[in-house]
């Protein structure tokens, strides 16, 4: 049955039941509605009892309802209110029925699996008049305001607002509080994170300092055992140098021309003996060369290196080693180089090992050394090619090794210690440069030696004894007594030609100063006086001019002096120019 | 939801219901009275319905229960100022309130519960004789 909008239903007013709060709605509802249409107190409690009793049924079975108040004016004024519910079949028995049946005059019931419907009907009492369509449309009207119109309920509205404004600040309030806790315990989380990280941090670090405990133990017993090999190379050496010294000089003394004739047979011995222990006496030099700059006590000393003498030094020492005339030593003409200063000695050894080795590894052909300027202008390359059995390609690398020896046929008949290019390669770094191999066997090897050309400021300058100052001029003469300094222990003074040449004589100087315009002697005609005199050939001089030309420049390198103009006295000028003599003084002597 | 208010007025506890009440506040007046009965050791407990307009079927169960509980803490429950129509309604329905007594209005709910506690303790009890004077 369903409450139908025509002439005889009125619809008041729709509603629904949901959950326990909407049944005390619907009773209040109820009650308006009766009041509104005429029931008296009673009746109004008695429909209100019944809706809320079914009401309560309903919302106990989880049932969802709508609620439709109706007034029906046929066949007797009544009112009725319809609910309707859907799903599921609903139990339409029990107290809250029981209540409807009491108190209404009928309750239709229809009830099935898909929902029901159950109509409650209160007749209104005989005497009361049916309420006319204007009135039905006020009560509408009033209907359709909320319950709650009253100033008390209105504030009963504000009050619950309130309350469940505040509800929400509390559900807030918690929400706040749980993320709160949420946050609080990722933070012991990333402590505890973060501890666990520092301890492996920690244990991490302490692994790194333990083990640079180890490097540097190890570090320090590396030292050591390299200190002990010196040690012993040097004091070996040193042990055996002493008795070969005696047989190679007491067998130099039995083959000598005023001793006792020997018999051709021992005189062939004694020779054998002399060979031996002149070889002997080598290797001894060698190792005990090769200890020295191991334990790095060698420093260079720096000199202006004449190269041409280097080379003819090197031919002279390496030729009694050619042992056939298939093999030749060829020397390359000398480019022109810039002023070349190295330790000499060290050069001359690297040199000559170098070479040497060539030489002992080489059958026929030549052994060739070539320098050249390096492309960055600031290295020589010293080139040493032979054409001898080279060395194969795994050998290379070792052959700068100490004691290290190629095996092969050549080496069974060469003499050695094998110290010879480790030695050599010891040497050049010590002088800032380095030696490199490329070799092809067969066909040859070629060694690279790599040397910084040096600079003057590389020369050390040692003090002489006394140093020679001629100078015509007083105040040059104070000028330049004052910059010589510490170059000299003793300056001696001469104020003209005459009496400098007298002192030079006399003081023999190590440092000659002269004046190029000096009254009565110039000082060119000084210095061409003195380097005839073997004693003052490698003398450095300085000729200070008071203007530069041409054909001075020319004497004074002649001369083998350097040039220095009186206006630019200063001690740093007045060391370049005492180099510079140096240079050109070693140049003249090697040539 | 709104609570109900429970008053101690001597060693007799007052609940005054001033609204109309929802299932919840029934239920929750249930507990706090039983909890105020046990802490305070009352021995009477009147209920005043004189603003309650609807008592249906589980509301009146409710006040048999209630009274129920006080009955288990050794208190007697009155209900006072039943209204006309409700009373009706009850009778209509055929319930009855089980062990609650009703009263008129609250006097003569005071009256029958200092008789009761009288009956139970001797009329020598002192403390609190005349609840009703305490509540003036």
């Amino acid at each position: 049955m369903t409450v139908a909008t025509g002439e005889t239903h009125h619809e008041l007013l729709r509603t629904a039941v949901h959950g326990e709060p909407d049944v005390f709605l619907v009773r209040q509802r109820g009650r308006q509605v009766a009041a509104a249409v005429g029931f008296d107190g009673q009746d109004q409690i008695r429909v209100a009892t019944a809706l809320s009793d079914v009401g309560r049924e309903l919302v106990r079975q989880s049932l969802t309802s709508a609620v439709v108040f109706a007034l029906r004016l046929a066949p007797r004024v009544a009112l009725v209110v319809e609910l309707s519910w859907r799903g599921g079949p609903a139990r339409t028995t029990g107290p809250g029925w029981d209540t409807a049946d009491r108190l209404l005059d009928e309750v239709h019931v229809t009830a099935g699996d898909e929902g029901g419907t159950v109509v409650l009907v209160k007749r209104l009492p005989g005497g009361v008049v049916a309420p006319s369509p204007e009135h039905l449309i006020r009560v509408r009207r009033e209907l359709g305001t909320p319950i709650g119109s009253t100033a008390l309920d209105e504030l009963r509205a504000q009050n619950q607002e309130l309350l469940e404004t505040l509800e929400t600040l509390e559900q807030k309030g918690r929400e706040l509080e749980r993320l709160n806790d949420e946050l609080e315990e990722t933070n012991r989380g990333v402590v505890a994170l973060y501890k666990e990280l520092s301890e492996e941090l920690e244990e991490t670090n302490r692994g790194v300092v333990a083990l640079y405990a180890e490097l540097d133990e190890k570090s320090t017993q590396l030292r050591e055992a390299a200190e002990a090999r010196t040690r012993f190379w040097s004091n070996i050496s040193h042990e055996l140098r002493t008795p070969v010294n005696s047989v190679v000089g007491l067998t130099r003394l039995l083959a000598a021309q005023g001793a006792d004739p020997l018999t051709a047979d021992q005189r062939r011995q004694v020779e054998l003996i002399n060979d031996s222990g002149a070889t002997l006496l080598a290797l001894v030099n060698e190792l005990l060369d090769t200890a020295k700059a191991e334990s790095g006590s060698m420093r260079p000393q720096p000199v202006p290196v004449d190269l041409g003498y280097v080379v003819v030094q090197l031919r002279g020492a390496l030729q009694p080693m050619i042992r056939s005339g298939e093999v030749e030593l060829v020397a390359d003409d000398l480019p022109a180089l810039p002023p070349f200063v190295t330790d000499e000695t060290m050069l001359v050894r690297i040199l000559r090992n170098v070479l040497s080795n060539g030489l002992k590894f080489t059958v026929r052909g030549e052994v060739r050394l070539s320098v050249h300027l390096a492309e960055d202008g600031r290295h020589l390359h010293f080139v040493v090619t032979d054409t001898g059995i080279g060395i194969p390609a795994d050998q290379q690398d070792r052959v700068f090794e100490e004691f290290h020896q190629v095996p092969g046929a050549l080496q069974v008949g060469a003499g050695g210690t094998g110290l010879g290019l480790s030695y050599a390669r010891k040497l050049a770094r010590i002088l800032g440069g380095d030696l490199a191999l490329r070799s092809e066997p067969g066909r040859g090897t070629e060694v690279t030696l790599r040397l910084p050309v040096g600079a003057l400021d590389d020369i050390p300058l040692t003090p002489v004894g006394t140093a020679l100052l001629v100078d015509g001029n007083e105040e040059s003469r104070a000028l330049l007594k004052d910059v010589i300094g510490d170059l000299a222990h003793v300056v001696v003074e001469a104020a003209d030609g005459r009496t400098g040449l007298t002192a030079a004589t006399t003081e023999r100087p190590g440092l000659v100063f002269l004046d190029a315009d000096a009254p009565f002697v110039t000082g060119a005609e000084i210095l061409s006086v003195l380097r005839r005199d073997a004693n003052f050939s490698a003398v450095p001089a300085v000729v200070v001019c008071t203007a530069e030309s041409a054909a001075l420049h020319l004497t004074v390198s002649g001369l083998a002096a350097s040039l220095l103009p009186r206006r630019q006295i200063s001690t740093e000028t007045v060391r370049q120019a005492v180099r510079e003599a140096l240079v050109a003084v070693r140049r003249t002597v090697s040539g | 939801m709104e609570r109900v208010p429970i008053l101690k007025i001597g060693g007799v506890l007052l609940v005054s219901i001033q609204i109309d009440l929802q299932d919840q506040s029934v239920l929750a007046l249930q507990e706090d009275l039983a909890e105020k009965i046990s802490t305070t050791g009352a021995h009477g407990v009147v209920i005043d319905i004189s603003a309650v307009e609807i008592v249906d079927s589980f509301i009146g169960r409710m006040f048999a229960t209630i009274a129920s509980i006080s009955q288990l803490f050794d208190a007697d429950t009155v209900v006072v100022g039943m209204r006309p129509a409700v009373a009706i309604t009850l009778v209509e329905l055929g319930l009855t309130l089980g062990g609650v007594r009703t009263a008129l209005d609250l006097e003569r709910g005071m009256k029958i519960l200092r008789v009761l506690g009288e009956q139970r303790r001797g009329p020598s009890s002192d403390e609190d004789a005349d609840p009703l004077r305490a509540l003036l």
